[in-house]
């Protein structure tokens, strides 16, 4: 039996200015605290959902502060799916890649955290525009079955 | 975001941040920070013990006095990080690329006071 039952997904919609993500922060870390994940992954999960956001605030919209981020929670017996759904620029994901850690530089770390906290990292591109990025973090660790 | 830089004596400075350090603020660090470079330091700390939390945009700001303390010859210290700030340093492989510090504690031997 899952830890936390909830009749149906915790959607927060929040305008696209920086100072909101902190409740983004919030929410992560009480679910994923109240769904019994290690504080280590609760923190790398808050950190990969605020990294996500970040992204779509910068790129998708070009930091424009009026904007909307749809932010869906899942929470399933064995996993937290969150869904970060943006309706600005879409890029092509295929492009998507972390910058070589070996370089010392600012800049390029958010995608290495959002990979290395979450066992699924998906993307979506929607017929009405944006794209929906879906992050899954399994209880117990799971081996990647496309590997 | 509360930011308050102390210079401890002419050429050493105490950069002392309190919350979570994200992109809202980042770009304020950055504007504190860079600045202190001009003034020819010999050390810069930026004291982190009282920052819970710190993005990629932190780390990036961070990065970037490193570099410049390093272009210019200076001391660039990391004091009390957390060990949930030092954990993203850690995921980022940049823990020891930085000096990084437990505490201010006897950080500034031989380098005189005001």
């Amino acid at each position: 039996m899952s830890l936390l039952q909830l009749s149906g997904p915790v959607i927060l919609d929040i305008p696209t200015d920086p100072a909101s993500l902190f409740l983004v922060r919030g929410v992560v870390e009480r679910l994923a605290q109240r769904m019994d994940y290690p504080p280590e992954d609760v923190n790398r999960m808050v950190l990969a959902v605020d990294e996500a956001c970040t992204n779509v605030i910068r790129h998708a919209y070009a930091n424009s502060p009026d904007k909307r981020i749809v932010i869906t929670f899942t929470a399933h017996e064995d996993r937290l799916e969150i869904g970060i759904r943006d309706f600005g620029i879409p890029a092509d994901p295929d492009g998507f890649a972390p910058r070589d850690l070996q370089e010392i530089k600012p800049g390029g770390l958010g995608l290495h955290f959002i990979r290395s906290a979450m066992d699924e990292v998906t993307y979506d591109i929607p017929a009405d525009g944006g794209m929906l990025l879906r992050l899954v973090k399994y209880r117990t660790h799971r081996e990647d079955p496309r590997k | 975001m509360k930011i308050e830089v102390a210079r401890r004596n002419a050429r050493v400075f105490v950069m002392s941040l309190e919350g979570e350090l994200d992109m809202s603020n980042s770009p304020d660090v950055r504007n504190a920070l860079l600045p202190l470079f001009k003034d020819e330091p010999t050390h810069i700390v930026v004291d982190l013990s009282r920052v819970p939390y710190v993005d990629s945009s932190g780390i990036a700001t961070f990065v970037e006095g490193l570099q410049l303390s390093r272009k210019n010859n200076v001391r660039f210290t990391l004091a009390g990080a957390t060990p949930t700030v030092e954990a993203v340093f850690d995921l980022a492989y940049l823990k020891n690329v930085f000096e990084m510090v437990p505490s201010l504690e006897g950080l500034f031997e031989g380098e005189g006071k005001a």
